[in-house]
């Protein structure tokens, strides 16, 4: 795959408005569809964050919660600094022109290393073609001037795209929410309006719900 | 614990490998007075056992590939992929580690020639374990980016060097005792120097794994952050007893070391039974490396998602 | 030891020969070869798609939809390459706002090639040999298949009448208008019956019977409440176990509907529900949890406050009810049985239904209950409204009649931003109807009750639920003449899975099937291999909705208008044959083809019923355009339910012998008095709190203490999608429990256990998590029931194998979510 801009983008990022998602998985089913991916590969994922307590009073045989939980779906965040670009041992891990952040098939050999780098799992191994597999930012829809299937999924348009700079202007530049990592590592392209009850990376008071799912 | 096996076996071989070959390189340096002769016959088949080996380990490592068939492309990334970097002083340690062994063996150049040459393999042979090192050194995985990790490396690399070494010296002996006719004294005598700062080496290795583990798996546990506590509780709960297994293996090796050395002290007794010690505590003790690797692999976990 | 003296090849000075250094190379070979064979972690098993391959290069878009009964109804733009279905887009016609809004497929949607490809579709015509349920089948031809129906049809309605024939309730293709499920009255299924003397038909259903009989006697008929874009206008809204965002997920739907009226009015949400829902995390702005089935306790809570603080809306109580006072009862009742009395102590039962009384039945602190009566009252105009969770209880009628009182005392009925308590409306076109002839048998059957129906139908009459098919309001039937005539002998399931797996006690009915001499024939239409296909005798391939020409008719969506057409998007898969092909193979046979097709195809009664739709939609576009366009919206008025009652309720007064809603329900009163009644079940006029069957307190606590419901869950709907594997992946099945309740048990989550009662036992994993009340748990409804052998322990996690077929009061429906489990680590 050429690193050719076949978009007109200088740096694609996506945008999450966190207090409206449902943790449904349409974005991942939709992508997953387009995709053809089986059972144990998802390029996009989404996360559940819970933590919390209940009171209970035994003797009024009464509880109270004091719980909070919030979703965040997550692909690949086609970092500034991909650590899964560095590490790649056959450059097969590349950034474009237009900031995607994709792997050639045809080069890679498997070795999964960008796999135990990637602090959001993007890069995903298919034993049955040997090679890693990742979001590619539905970059042949980008082309046809259509939205990434994600985004296009959404019943409750929380996902958005475009130039990075620009998502930034209108949403601000939060990425550090828990149990995202902390975005000093890879520096994400993600911008996030965060739930309500968003914790930020680093400094929660839950735990990942669904760590299988993800 | 068993998923990244092919990794086990090519990181344990190749960090035994060039242990080896600088606990061979050692030997002569510190053999000298021996006379070149002699040191050669003593140390050259290890040396020449080597080289197959550490074949081996580089194609187990092809067999973690998801498509081994282009596993040369990992060489082309050496610019920024540790990955690249390892891969590539591999095979540099293998071709000069080689051609230093095949010159050895037809006896091509001359002594010293053949003598820069294995120096160079060491070095670069030590660049492997550095580059192998820094692979593990992810941001993105708390467990293996540590101090401990390099420590760790090199005390495997220079403890199964060694007891390899040592291993290897007493079985060619041995074989050769049986062979001949005439006892080769020479020999005998620079083998038996060679397995006394084996041992004291082994041992000492074995102490800084003995120290540097506690003080690691402590910072783990009191870290507090998801990815260390989970690689905590696979090491300390989940796979606890192979720990504990690890942990009997290593002090039986070093009981026996212990046991050789103070044998040797006295002039031995019964060469047999001393020829048990090294090999026993090879074994013994690369038995409880690749567990402690295994456990390495298994205790990965991951930064955020 | 000597040496040895063994002939080898000259040894040099190294003591190493050439042969020894083969040989380690070649163990080194060979060590390689064995080290290979330790293959690494493996991820991504392939998918077992069964696609058929392509033929040709043809590129196409082809609208369609997703039919299944989720209270939503979404297109589908399918992309056919070569015949063969290639990829799901959503709908692109239509924004982001109220009205207009595009219908963005929900996640079950999106996933629906793996329906249509899956591996378990029916493939051909199938009749069953060895025992129901044993698995066994041989395939038959269509010819064989239609024959054998109508020769056992013809024998039955002979020897047992129409009454003998039990169309069962499905709602998997509810959503097509030809190929319609849904209501069984209304399917090409009914329409061939009633071409040979009819069936027996059923009234209410699984969702809501509870809500829909008892909203026949508290407001004379379903109403409904303010259709959710109406929220806009409220300052707050009251959610009572109402969870679109799980069931109704469809980005056109309520799902969006709800979360675009909270961004446009800033209103405040409150979500009454014993999880802490999606719909609670991404809407509330209080959750309050409480025990299943004690919403009527709750709301018997804020009344005393609202009695004692003088916060109720008098004059609306005064004016529009009958029954809240002493003052306003009906003549001729004795004293003391009005709300009020009840609420204060006054009643039979003496006891004050104090925030304290209520918060030691619901499990929510009396100082919450005081806090939220006074919000509750004070803050107008405020939208209540329930889901079907807390009317599906064993005390089911009187709970859904808790929050209508609340509406009532509090004014909110018949005003813009308010609400009457029951379900959210929805504006929808009126699209006609597929004609399905009449139908002359009289009695109709409560649809819970077919089992009951196979053992002893005939005498059955209206204490037993039978109605008259002439009337089937509740009002009417408190006493009718009717009977039924004979017991099921024969049931049709037309995208039914109610008959194992979604009806309740799956072992009872299994039990009640194994006897062949009294449900004869049972023939299932499906197009895939569901349980009920399973226990079924003989199975009739159905084609999904992409491989037919039909219309798709809408659901709720705020006060957006629509209409789908339903396209072909690919050929039959299989020997697969239309539903409305098969009944008109059937009726040949019958002798009635003529009666049933009228001359028409299929499609032929899709340009027919386009045409009549017109008739009332004049913006309807005709049949060819209406093709091509796919999806026909417009924007519709928002619904306020009651307006004209609130207008003026003595022009529009309601169906109740009051004219008046009825808090307390003279009829209801009448049934207390006069109906026999089964030993557990209560009736009541008001809408009393019941500490009814496996409630809260029940002694069977000693033995099962935990209150297990069975939400229904994003993965599936009901139990559609349950073989699709990429769903069980993102929403795998699992048991909710409270992680007080797990500790206490030693379970960690992702266990295995053991969730059982005396009904039956499941083994599934467990969801340890904060965000269900302690002592509440819940299997997500709808999995697939898959015994480890007969009778023995189900591994698919199918809630029903621990639910109850005990019937309610006086709705003679389910009360689905009241069941007491133990949990164990299994």
């Amino acid at each position: 795959m050429s690193k050719a801009n076949v978009t007109k983008y200088k740096q694609l990022g996506f945008y999450l408005d966190q207090g409206g998602c449902t943790g449904c998985k349409a974005c991942q089913i939709a992508c997953k569809d387009k995709n053809d991916l089986p059972v144990g590969i998802s390029w996009r994922r989404v996360a559940e964050y819970s933590g919390g307590g209940w009171s209970k009073d035994e003797s009024l045989g009464t509880f109270k919660p004091n719980v909070f939980t919030y979703y965040t779906s997550v692909a690949c965040n086609h970092c500034e600094d991909p650590i899964c670009v560095r590490v790649c041992p056959t450059q097969a891990m590349r950034k474009g022109e237009d900031g995607i952040v994709a792997v050639d098939a045809s080069i890679c050999i498997g070795c999964r290393y960008c796999e135990w780098a990637c602090p959001y799992g993007a890069p995903q191994f298919s034993a049955e073609k040997g090679v890693m597999t990742k979001c590619n930012f539905c970059r042949d829809f980008l082309a046809e001037g259509r939205e990434p299937a994600c985004v296009a999924a959404c019943p409750s348009r929380v996902l958005d795209f475009g130039e990075i700079d620009e998502l930034r202007k209108k949403h601000g530049d939060t990425a550090d929410i828990e149990p995202l990592p902390d975005p000093a590592i890879t520096k994400p392209n993600l911008v996030i309006t965060p739930h309500k009850d968003a914790q930020r990376s680093g400094h929660g008071r839950g735990t990942l719900a669904n760590p299988k799912e993800v | 614990m068993f998923n990244e096996l092919p990794l086990v076996i090519f990181t344990i071989i190749a960090q035994m490998s060039v242990g080896s070959f600088v606990v061979l390189g050692l030997i002569h340096l510190f053999g000298a007075r021996a006379g070149r002769e002699v040191i050669d016959k003593v140390s050259d088949p290890a040396l020449y056992a080597i080289g197959p080996v550490l074949v081996l380990g580089l194609l187990a490592s092809m067999t973690h590939l998801g498509t081994p068939i282009r596993a040369v492309n990992a060489l082309r990334h050496v610019d920024s992929s540790w990955l690249s970097r390892e891969i590539l002083f591999g095979l540099l340690f293998a071709a000069i580690g080689g051609a230093f062994a095949f010159s050895q063996w037809f006896k091509w150049l001359t002594p010293r020639l053949r003598q820069a040459l294995a120096g160079l393999a060491a070095l670069v042979g030590l660049a492997l374990i550095w580059s192998m090192t820094m692979v593990y050194l992810l941001p993105t995985v708390p467990a293996w980016d540590s101090w401990a990790t390099p420590v760790r490396f090199f005390a495997t690399t220079f403890l199964l060097g060694s007891l390899a070494v040592g291993a290897a010296l007493v079985v060619t002996a041995d074989v050769r005792r049986r062979r001949a006719a005439v006892a080769d004294d020479a020999s005998e005598a620079v083998i038996m120097s060679s397995l006394r700062g084996i041992a004291i080496g082994a041992i000492a290795m074995l102490g800084v794994e003995f120290v540097v583990v506690p003080l690691y798996l402590g910072k783990l546990a009191t870290d507090g952050s998801p990815a260390t506590a989970a690689s905590s509780t696979a090491l300390s709960n989940t796979y606890g007893g192979y720990a504990v297994v690890q942990l009997v293996l290593v002090f039986l090796g070093v009981t026996l070391l212990g046991v050789f050395l103070s044998r040797l002290a006295k002039r031995f007794s019964t060469a047999r039974l001393l020829a048990i010690a090294p090999v026993a505590a090879f074994v013994l003790v690369i038995a409880g490396e690749i567990i402690g690797r295994m456990l390495f692999y298994a205790s990965y976990a991951r930064v955020g998602l | 030891m000597t040496p040895q003296s063994v002939p080898s090849p000259a040894i040099d000075s190294t003591g190493v020969t050439r042969r020894r250094f083969v040989q380690w190379t070649a163990i080194a070979g060979a060590g390689a070869g064995l080290v290979s064979l330790t293959g690494c972690g493996q991820t991504g098993t392939p998918d077992a798609l069964a696609e058929p391959a392509a033929v040709g290069t043809e590129a196409k878009v082809v609208w369609s939809s997703c039919n299944v009964n989720c209270g939503s109804r979404c297109p589908l733009r399918l992309n056919v390459v070569g015949g063969v279905i290639t990829r799901v887009d959503p709908d692109n016609t239509g924004d982001d706002s109220l009205g207009t809004q595009q219908i963005r497929a929900c996640v079950r949607g999106r996933s629906i090639r793996q329906r249509i490809y899956n591996p378990d579709r029916l493939k051909k015509p199938m009749k069953r040999v060895g025992k129901r349920g044993e698995g066994k089948w041989a395939e038959i031809s269509w010819d064989e298949a239609f024959t054998t129906i109508a020769g056992t049809l013809t024998r039955l309605i002979k020897d047992h009448g129409n009454e003998s024939i039990y169309i069962n309730y499905g709602t998997g293709v509810l959503g097509a208008t030809v190929a319609t499920s849904w209501p069984p009255a209304s399917s090409a299924v009914a329409r061939m019956m009633n071409c040979v003397g009819g069936s027996l038909m059923q009234y209410n259903d699984y969702s809501a019977a509870n809500i829909e009989a008892a909203v026949d006697f508290h407001y004379g008929g379903w109403q409904g409440s303010n259709s959710n874009d109406d929220t806009v206008n409220s300052k707050l809204v009251l959610m009572f176990g109402n969870n679109p965002h799980e069931t109704r997920m469809s980005g056109g739907g309520e799902t969006f509907v709800t979360q675009t009226a909270k961004k446009l009015s800033g209103h405040k949400v409150i979500v009454f529900d014993p999880r802490y829902t999606d719909t609670a995390m991404n809407l509330a702005d209080e959750w309050v949890p409480l025990r299943p089935g004690t919403d009527a306790a709750l709301v018997a809570g804020f009344a005393h406050v609202m009695i004692t603080e003088k916060l109720l809306d008098q004059a609306f109580l005064d004016k529009y009810c009958s029954g809240f006072d002493e003052a306003h009862m009906p003549a001729g009742m004795p004293a003391n049985l009005s709300y009020e009395s009840y609420v204060l102590g006054r009643g039979a039962d003496g006891t004050v239904k104090s925030p304290a009384w209520a918060s030691r039945v619901t499990g929510v602190p009396a100082d919450d209950i005081r806090r939220l009566a006074r919000e509750i009252a004070q803050s107008k105009p405020c939208s209540i409204t329930q889901g079907w969770g807390p009317q599906r209880h064993s005390n089911g009628e009187n709970q859904s009649r808790a929050p209508m009182l609340l509406a009532a005392m509090t004014g909110n009925i018949g005003i813009s931003g308010g609400g009457t308590g029951e379900r959210e409306s929805y504006a929808a076109l009126s699209m006609a109807s597929f004609p399905v002839l009449d139908n002359p048998v009289r009695p109709v059957l409560p649809f819970f009750r077919w089992t009951e129906a196979i053992l002893r139908g005939k005498g059955m009459d209206y204490q037993d639920g039978i109605r008259d098919a002439l009337d089937t309001n509740s009002n009417a039937n408190i006493k009718a003449g009717v009977t039924l005539g004979s017991n099921i002998k024969f049931i049709w399931l037309y995208g039914s899975n109610a008959l194992v797996n979604q009806h309740g006690d799956i072992n009872k009915t299994i039990e009640i099937l194994s006897d062949e001499t009294k449900c004869e024939m049972i023939v299932c239409i499906d197009n895939q291999m569901t349980v009920s296909a399973r226990y079924s005798d003989i199975l009739l391939p159905d084609v999904t909705t992409a491989e037919q020409v039909d219309l798709a008719a809408q659901q709720s969506a705020g006060n957006l208008g629509y209409s789908i057409f339903t396209d072909k998007a690919i050929e039959p898969l299989y020997e697969c044959m239309p539903v409305y092909e098969q009944m008109a193979g059937i009726a040949e046979k019958l002798g009635v083809k003529e009666k049933f097709t009228e001359g028409r195809t299929q499609e032929d009664w899709v340009r027919w019923i386009v045409e009549e739709s017109r008739k009332t939609i004049p913006d309807l576009p005709p049949f060819e355009e209406f093709r091509k366009m796919g999806v026909f919206k417009k924007k519709l008025d928002s619904v306020i339910g009651m307006k004209t009652f609130r207008d003026d309720p003595v022009a529009n007064a309601l169906k109740t012998p009051s004219g008046k809603i009825e808090i307390f329900s003279s009829n209801l009163h009448t049934i207390s008095q006069t109906w026999k009644m089964e030993k557990g079940n209560t009736v009541t006029a008001l809408p009393e709190y019941v500490q009814s069957r496996e409630m809260p307190g029940d002694p069977l606590q000693a033995k099962y203490p935990l209150q297990c419901i069975g939400h229904h869950y994003k993965a599936r709907t009901h139990s559609t999608y349950g073989n699709v594997v990429w769903l069980k992946e993102a929403h795998p099945q699992m048991v909710w429990i409270n992680e007080l309740d797990a500790a206490a048990r030693g379970i960690k989550p992702g266990d295995n256990v053991k969730v059982f009662n005396d009904r039956g036992a499941l083994i599934l994993p467990a969801h340890v998590t904060l965000r269900i009340a302690p002592g509440v748990a819940s299997v997500p409804q709808g999995a697939w029931y898959a015994p480890e052998k007969a009778g023995g322990v189900d591994l698919g996690g199918s809630m029903n194998t621990l639910t109850s077929q005990f019937p309610t009061a006086y709705s003679k429906a389910n009360g689905q979510h009241s069941n007491l489990v133990e949990i164990v680590k299994a």
